[in-house]
């Protein structure tokens, strides 16, 4: 979030943070929006669209499953147990390990995603961050020019900011 | 009376706190009349982490004495070997396997709460399902002791995973056992981190209002920094929803994997091509019934009435009628089977079960989880929480006892009547099982004190979001 100085709106109510964003838009300025829980219509207002977590899920998924079955199919070959006829490359016998393997690696890259994404983890100051974000309280981060502060603190005032704090920014 | 149209209604609402005052003590309304908000929650939840009161101390000291119980036996065990376990010829699986599948069994209805019920949308499990997929959590730790423990030489076990090795060997992939190793191992990996990526918002939401600076240290690192900003939230539901997609087919797979353990072997009683949903559903029963009997006093301690409804348990008791019903019916075929096949060793078995020298463990199988639960068909009994407490307290011996039916029972009368014989328990064997509780409850006490036990920012997605203009719910 971009600029020197960061106007925080502290609100109660979404529909007041949901006018805010709107405000933010149009002006054309860099913001952030905390909120205690996701919401669809927060979502739609700054991100919307897909997350790209799915492609390293499933980039994870598939090498998973060549992994457990080259596993199984290779250790096969370079140890062959004779067990009464069978084959020796049983790749029925293999399919667990394969499944298994499928979801541990799509999990792993999963967690990978999301840390690599959310950005975690993350020692570094929050700009606008406030510990009632965490509880019942949504917050709005607009970042500006030091010129812009007053006239943006005003406008945020009118979509109805039950607080509103101007901090260092970026 | 402001929610209601008419006195009639007024009368009638079992909500409503003037129409029947006798029902609530301590000035707790309930949701239907005044909802839960968002402060509420997280005054409500994070009051639990308070500091303890002697109570907790001695539950937990109760809890580590069974440790130390279960440590002094594992202890004896591996000086003196196997035999003091009981372990003798024809029951080489007795107690440790029986337990083993019973932990594993109490894991999946956490993942099945946590991630099926997820996929489903189903409201009614935000509140419980944090408690489950710690209860999922804990159990596969327990549980993953008992290969280990049964291995007797413990310190060889990492010759069960591949590595290359002077010896030239690898182990056998087409051996359920080893199947069984991956299946628990990658439970236990993806359950653990399903757990906490649920936890990062709850932990932070702790790290904001922790008073001592070993709580603001703790949840400050445990948080991982995390801010709840409009693009963490978008890559977590996304990464959460692809948890829970992963860990679906868990649920099913990895206790089907375990009952091949018995399955793909060629013992009278084991070799059925049923036993794979019959574990299933029967793991998810006992499941189910230890979570209940878990937050059955958590709530009433930490004064959950608001979060923790009757509602839930009414949902949860119906889900426990339901796998009653599949046990009940895999407990007939069982039997049916055995009949048709005419199979002399498969009937054989089948009667010793009911009427073999230890027939009373099956029939307390079958009382503690056929017969008993049906009660549950009845509405009141299902919202009449110190009876459904009672249930699942029974069911949890119900599926020990079943397991114990299937393992014990089959190993000790297969094929050759010479061979026929019993399983004696050892106080070895009774010390470690009673170790495995305490290794459990040991956890789960830590756990509901250092770390939200129900999860804030679900039960926060379920409320309706603060509107200045009112409008429908989150929803």
């Amino acid at each position: 979030m971009k600029g020197p100085k960061a106007v925080v709106g502290v609100y109660t109510f979404i529909d007041d943070a949901l006018s805010a964003i709107e405000l933010a838009k149009t002006s054309n300025l860099d913001y952030r929006v905390y909120s205690p829980v996701p919401h669809h219509e927060l979502e739609e207002a700054t991100l919307p669209g897909k997350s790209p977590v799915r492609f390293l899920t499933g980039a994870g998924a598939v090498m998973g499953c060549s992994a457990g079955f080259a596993l199984a199919i290779w250790t096969s070959l370079d140890y062959p147990l004779r067990v009464s006829a069978k084959d020796v490359v049983s790749v029925p016998g293999f399919f667990v390990i394969g499944y298994e393997c499928t979801i541990l690696f799509g999990g792993i890259f999963t967690l990978l995603a999301l840390l690599h994404f959310c950005r975690l983890p993350n020692i570094l100051r929050k700009i606008g961050y406030d510990p009632r974000f965490s509880q019942d309280k949504f917050g709005v981060v607009i970042g500006c020019q030091t010129a812009m502060v007053d006239d943006l603190v005003a406008r945020l005032r009118q979509t109805g900011a039950d607080e509103i704090q101007v901090r260092e920014g970026l | 009376m402001s929610h209601h149209q008419t006195q009639h209604q007024h009368t009638e609402c079992t909500s409503c706190e003037e129409a029947h005052p006798s029902r609530f003590r301590g000035g707790i309304v309930p949701t239907e009349a005044k909802p839960l908000t968002y402060e509420e929650v997280n005054t409500t939840v994070l009051a639990m982490l308070e500091p303890p009161t002697y109570r907790w101390w001695l539950f937990l000291a109760l809890c580590l004495a069974a440790v130390a119980i279960g440590g002094v036996s594992w202890t004896r065990q591996i000086l003196k070997g196997m035999t003091e376990a009981g372990k003798s010829h024809p029951d080489m699986w007795g107690g440790y396997i029986t337990t083993f599948v019973f932990w594993v069994g109490i894991a999946h209805s956490g993942t099945l709460i946590s991630a099926v019920l997820y996929l489903f949308r189903a409201h009614f499990r935000m509140p419980i399902y944090r408690l489950a997929e710690a209860m999922t959590v804990f159990a596969v730790l327990t549980a993953g002791l008992f290969p280990l423990i049964h291995l007797g030489r413990v310190w060889y076990f990492y010759w069960l995973m591949p590595y290359p090795n002077e010896r030239a060997i690898w182990p056998n992939f087409r051996s359920p056992l080893l199947w069984d190793v991956f299946a628990v191992s990658t439970y236990l990996t993806i359950s653990s981190t399903f757990f906490i990526i649920g936890l990062i918002p709850d932990i932070a939401a702790a790290r904001d209002a922790a008073k001592t600076k070993f709580r603001k240290i703790l949840y400050g690192i445990t948080s991982l920094g995390w801010s709840g900003s409009h693009s963490q939230w978008k890559h977590y539901t996304a990464a959460y929803l692809f948890f829970a997609a992963l860990a679906t087919p868990l649920v099913v797979s990895v206790h089907s994997v375990v009952s091949w353990d018995f399955a793909m072997s060629i013992v009278p009683g084991w070799h059925a091509t049923i036993f794979p949903p019959y574990f299933v559903a029967g793991a998810i029963f006992s499941g189910i019934a230890m979570v209940i009997t878990i937050m059955v006093p958590l709530r009433k301690i930490f004064g959950l009435e608001r979060i923790l409804e009757p509602k839930h348990f009414d949902a949860m008791c119906k889900l426990i009628l339901l796998t009653s019903g599949i046990l009940t019916y895999s407990y007939g075929i069982e039997f049916y089977t055995a009949w048709f096949s005419n199979n002399e060793f498969e009937r054989a078995q089948f009667w010793f079960r009911p009427f073999g020298e230890v027939g009373a463990a099956f029939w307390g199988m079958t009382f503690c989880n056929c017969i008993f639960p049906q009660l549950l068909w009845i509405k009141k009994l299902r919202t009449n929480i110190p009876f459904v407490f009672c249930v699942t307290i029974l069911i949890n011996i119900g599926m020990w006892l079943e397991r114990f039916n299937i393992i014990v029972q089959s190993l000790s009368h297969e094929y050759i009547p010479y061979s026929w014989g019993w399983y004696n328990f050892s106080w070895v064997d009774i010390g470690i099982v009673i170790g495995s509780f305490g290794w459990f409850g040991m956890w789960m006490t830590l756990f509901v004190k250092f770390f939200p036990a129900v999860a804030i920012t679900e039960i926060k997605e379920i409320l309706p979001a603060p509107r200045r203009v009112a409008q429908g719910g989150n929803h």
